[in-house]
């Protein structure tokens, strides 16, 4: 009994220990809370531009499939997502920055918001197309019988329903962007997850901040989900 | 439509043709819907009387012919179809009402967007309607908690409210409970008997022969007999008219 007392004191001690050493000393926390505030500014940013690119495309895509219009546009969406789905996410911020960015000087979030909002664009835009497409062809014969016109229908009619039956999957498409953005250390941007890996690396300890940038990410994302189901509950109400 | 002769008539319809895949589902289709006429397109599924009545307000685009709505052509390509559209109604077999709508709101939109009223005015206009019909009550509540009946008489005052020249029926009681087609149809009559232009695509050919001024039987994407139900329903010359009322009467 009293070996495993001490056993558990020494345990205690070297976790205080660690703790001390890996977030305390030389002020390290503020590496994972500089971090966490870049991965989250990061994120939203990206996010809101690619609603807006995902919600553009597929607008333009569906249109094309229903009226046979914009053919060279839809044909520009379609190159777009075909390179950005098929390209890896790293791959394409690397290209961002070290290419396309490579002779100016720009900030290094920038460079991540654009690629990762490009990126999500992509999958955004497929996620809200088909939420347009899984409306029933007879709304927008209604819309359109009552002398709407195309846009108007879109607007009333169509993406407000379309929008609430993809709300899981863009909810969804925002915690895998979330995640995402780990790899930003490409380009060595100081986002969450290379705050730990710094801190790792001067410390030459890797369970404390490996696990505790582990949590913070799993603590943003259960908290989003939470606040998604509640919206999900209030647009259903609305039926 | 400025140059509007009031002699005209709602419709005319030359020799419409409207092809899907090769086939003829409107084929050749000449008639006239006059101001005040209830006239009813009856005919075996797949006569391509739906067709007909959706390539009236142009759901479905006709292959060739023309359309004349109130002496203008509106199947050229720079007629202004919104506008045009907003002067005829059209009430769905599956109603479609917009379900994230109130019922308030599904009947006042397009008013509203199309700038036809204020929102003041549509909002007075439907809560008229929805005493009239006795819906009241239901002004604020959504589609999904409405009956078919109910869902298929708001429609009907959602084509209303826009003051519509007249209103096309695309199987309005097909998808009813048979307990519900009821109300529905007798808000179809009251329509009628006031004066209402309406065309009809139905199988209720007890309905039709009460209220229609005029019946057009399609058989294969043709009308094959025309005239007031007295004739065409009762005392049909065609073999094949004689041989579906048989099976359905």
């Amino acid at each position: 009994m009293d070996n495993f007392w001490n056993w558990l004191q020494g345990c205690r001690t070297d976790f205080c220990d660690s703790f001390y050493l890996n977030f305390i000393k030389d002020d390290r926390w503020r590496y994972l809370w500089d971090g966490f505030w870049t991965t989250i500014g990061i994120s939203f940013a990206a996010v809101l531009l690619g609603v807006l690119l995902g919600f553009t495309v597929a607008v333009i895509r569906s249109t094309h499939d229903k009226t046979g219009k914009l053919r060279l546009l839809n044909w520009l969406c379609k190159l777009y997502l075909t390179v950005i789905r098929g390209t890896p996410v790293v791959v394409q911020l690397l290209i961002i920055y070290f290419v396309i960015f490579g002779s100016v000087n720009i900030s290094k979030i920038l460079v991540a918001i654009v690629a990762f909002g490009v990126n999500s664009g992509a999958y955004v835009a497929e996620i809200i197309r088909g939420g347009i497409m899984s409306i029933d062809k007879g709304q927008f014969e209604a819309g359109r019988s009552l002398g709407l016109s195309y846009i108007q229908t879109m607007i009333y009619i169509i993406l407000p329903q379309a929008f609430k039956n993809v709300l899981p999957a863009l909810g969804n498409e925002f915690i895998v962007l979330l995640k995402e953005t780990s790899v930003s250390g490409y380009i060595a941007l100081q986002d969450l997850t290379k705050g730990g890996d710094i801190i790792r690396s001067q410390t030459y300890t890797a369970f404390m901040p490996l696990i505790a940038v582990a949590l913070i990410y799993l603590a943003v994302v259960m908290q989003f989900s939470w606040l998604l189901g509640k919206l999900e509950r209030r647009l259903k109400n609305n039926e | 439509m400025s140059n509007v002769d009031p002699a005209d008539p709602v419709f005319r319809v030359n020799h419409l043709v409207k092809q899907f895949n090769g086939l003829r589902a409107v084929n050749d289709v000449s008639t006239e819907i006059h101001q005040g006429e209830a006239v009813f397109v009856l005919g075996p599924s797949g006569s391509g009387k739906s067709t007909f009545l959706r390539c009236l307000n142009l759901l479905e685009e006709p292959g060739s012919g023309e359309i004349y709505f109130k002496g203008g052509l509106i199947n050229r390509p720079k007629a202004d179809i919104n506008k045009f559209r907003q002067q005829v109604g059209m009430v769905f077999q599956h109603f479609n009402l917009f379900p994230h709508l109130t019922i308030l709101e599904n009947i006042t939109i397009a008013p509203v967007k199309t700038g036809r009223s204020s929102r003041a005015e549509a909002t007075a206009k439907a809560d008229a309607l929805l005493k009239r019909i006795g819906l009241y009550d239901k002004r604020d509540v959504y589609p999904q908690q409405l009956s078919g009946g109910q869902k298929q008489r708001i429609a009907i005052v959602r084509a209303l409210v826009m003051n519509p020249d007249v209103i096309l029926f695309d199987e309005p009681t097909s998808a009813l409970d048979p307990e519900m087609v009821g109300e529905v149809l007798a808000l179809m009559k009251d329509l009628a008997q006031e004066g209402m232009t309406m065309v009809v695509v139905t199988h209720e050919i007890g309905f039709a022969r009460e209220v229609a001024s005029r019946v057009m039987f399609m058989d294969a994407g043709r009308v094959v007999e025309e005239g007031t139900p007295a004739d065409v329903i009762d005392n049909p010359k065609n073999p094949r008219l004689q041989e579906f009322f048989s099976k359905v009467l």
